[in-house]
């Protein structure tokens, strides 16, 4: 970490196609709003800085910034993968010559990284139900993500969610969208990822894909939520909701540096979740491991 | 359509879509302190979660996630499939495009939902289809075979001469054309979950286009401008809902995606259209009239992301062959104006 890079915190929404402006939005309130409580919490402690102050102690300054090209992408520490189509999105950065850079940035760098809905299925290592020639992935979380998992556009919904990891004097409930979602089917264990791979053939057309191999990581796929009751509910329309016994799907995960949701926090106007990813970028960013 | 809203087992629940109350589809981007509150404390808290589908938010939340892209108007599964390829957010399913419609006259009604269905099963990316003005059976169709976005459209033949279809009520969210701001609004107030601005459908000419989006842009820059009372003789002047006016004018933008449609033909015209503050584009004849069309599609497609950089539209209008044959707009008679039709 040089003197220059803590000097100034650019974090960037890759802007390629699909709802970037509103993360864009409320990352920057986010950004605003943490010097704020950051003084708050410092007056608790009353001085006795902890640890968690202690890493936040002395916030640099944050830009947000829209990512369109190659350049842009150079001058972030950490990125969100909007929602939008992702075979569009996959498409486009393909074409700015982006998706090699994505790959180093999110599995070699191992920059932070937060990718919501489409921005979940590229960030997985293998993804269902993608388009009859496949769609290139970033890859980064081992996981097997289903695309318009509950189905077409009228079943897509809003639902509460509990998200633990919110907890911080917040309340952990969670009001959010799904907007033909996708959802985590799998978490990948070792050598799974091969085996996937021999399985290409899905309904009416449709491909499993898999992403590039990388720099492998030895962080575990951390579960954040689930959502209760869909998998129940579904079961008369989807056969393999199933296979994830009655605990819910999975819409949230983490592994490592790669953090997913396959709801859209950005469309509620609730910036909970874009504060609590900026402090771990902070803290990610600042730590000395890195 | 009076079950098409489901709604969640808890008391008193709010209707999502009655007016005041309605979820603005930019709430992350309202400066207002209670755009930016969880407006789901109202919600009620019971062991099992309440999920609601076909709410405003989950309808104008699809539209968010189109921004930034370009949806074409595909005839058959394999022009969809092309779209698909380029790079397309979104496919229009119909049986001809504007610019045959133009050219054939007759009656345009909706499509055959055999080949909608086709369409359907051969991308991944969202299906819309078009139905009549006013045509609510049209639209009850195209809900039933599951198309995820309906068209309202003045490119078909309206099927009643007074009312547009009541919006409110389908669970398959809309997406209709607007010339000017009382349009639109009032489309919203519908149930209209998407805007987009007319142009002149089938023509290969953005004057139109470039129009409407400008009327759009100045009657909101005028609202922003307005005191409450000024306001309220807007909302007269404009025939539309005061709330809905009144939110704009906060928001300095639609409250609702709002895309271009039209007349764009070149990777240029759509670049234009997303300088002039557009979400994304509606290309219609532009690409499977002209002499390329996979090379045409994904140069707007790159050229919708990368609208302001001339460097990469420089780069993706090279070679792009014949663009399709234009009608010049200015020439034409205003009986012949498609967008006229919307009311």
């Amino acid at each position: 970490m040089t003197a220059q890079e803590l000097e100034h915190l650019t974090i960037g929404v890759l802007a390629l196609q699909g709802a970037f402006v509103e993360h864009i939005a409320l990352l920057q309130k986010a950004a605003e709003e943490l010097p704020l409580e950051h003084e708050a919490e410092r007056h608790t402690t009353g001085g006795l800085s902890d640890h968690g102050t202690a890493q936040l102690s002395g916030l640099p300054p944050i830009t947000i910034i829209p990512v369109r090209n190659p350049a842009d992408l150079s001058r972030c520490a950490a990125l969100v993968l909007p929602g939008g189509e992702s075979t569009s999105i996959a498409l486009i950065a393909a074409r700015t010559n982006l998706l090699p850079l994505l790959r180093d940035f999110v599995k070699v760098a191992r920059k932070p990284v937060w990718g919501t809905c489409a921005g979940l299925i590229l960030l997985a290592e293998v993804a269902d139900r993608t388009k009859s020639t496949g769609q290139e992935l970033i890859g980064g979380l081992d996981v097997r993500v289903r695309r318009n998992y509950f189905g077409r556009q009228v079943e897509s919904f809003e639902a509460e969610l509990d998200l633990p990891f919110l907890q911080d004097g917040e309340r952990t409930s969670f009001h959010s969208v799904f907007i033909r979602a996708p959802v985590v089917e799998e978490v990948l264990g070792p050598n799974r990822k091969a085996e996937v791979e021999e399985h290409v053939e899905g309904p009416s057309g449709t491909v499993t894909v898999t992403a590039p191999s990388k720099k492998a990581t030895m962080a575990e796929v951390e579960i954040l939520a689930r959502l209760p009751g869909r998998a129940k509910a579904l079961k008369d329309k989807v056969a393999t909701a199933e296979e994830l016994g009655e605990d819910g799907d999975i819409v949230a995960v983490r592994q490592g540096n790669v953090f997913g949701t396959a709801f859209h926090p950005e469309l509620t106007g609730d910036g909970r979740i874009h504060r609590w990813w900026l402090k771990e970028v902070l803290k990610a960013t600042r730590s000395p491991e890195r | 359509m009076d079950s098409m809203m489901s709604s969640s087992s808890g008391p008193s629940q709010p209707t999502p879509t009655t007016l005041p109350d309605r979820p603005s589809a930019f709430r992350s981007q309202s400066s207002k302190p209670n755009g930016t509150t969880n407006p789901l404390s109202s919600y009620p808290t019971t062991s099992s979660p309440p999920t609601q589908s076909s709410t405003f938010a989950v309808k104008a939340g699809l539209a968010q996630m189109l921004k930034g892209g370009v949806i074409m108007d595909v005839v058959d599964a394999a022009q969809a499939r092309i779209a698909e390829e380029a790079g397309a957010c979104a496919v229009m399913a119909l049986e001809r495009v504007p610019a045959d419609i133009r050219a054939q006259g007759g009656v345009a009604r909706m499509s055959d939902p055999q080949m909608i269905q086709e369409i359907m099963r051969a991308v991944t990316i969202p299906v819309m289809a078009k139905a009549r003005i006013g045509h609510l059976v049209e639209c009850q169709i195209l809900q039933e075979i599951g198309v995820d976005y309906i068209d309202e459209s003045e490119v078909l033949t309206p099927a009643d001469p007074t009312y547009h279809v009541e919006k409110n009520g389908f669970a398959t969210p809309f997406v209709c054309g607007c010339r000017n701001l009382g349009e639109a609004l009032r489309r919203i107030s519908e149930g209209a979950a998407m805007i987009r601005t007319k142009g002149e459908a089938g023509t290969g000419d953005v004057v139109e286009a470039v129009r409407h989006m400008q009327t759009v842009n100045a009657q909101i820059a005028r609202a922003a401008g307005c005191s409450e009372p000024e306001l309220r003789a807007l909302a007269r002047d404009l025939e539309c809902d005061l709330g809905l006016l009144r939110q704009t004018a906060q928001l300095k933008r639609l409250p609702v995606v709002n895309f271009a449609a039209g007349g764009i033909a070149t990777p240029a015209d759509a670049a234009l259209m997303m300088q002039m503050g557009c979400d994304g584009v509606f290309v219609g004849s532009g690409i499977f009239k002209s002499g390329d069309a996979k090379a045409r599609a994904k140069a707007i497609v790159q050229a919708t992301t990368h609208y302001n950089d001339p460097k990469v539209l420089a780069e993706v209008s090279v070679g792009l062959g014949e663009a399709m044959v234009g009608i010049n707009c200015g020439a034409m008679g205003e009986q012949e104006k498609l967008a006229k039709r919307g009311w």
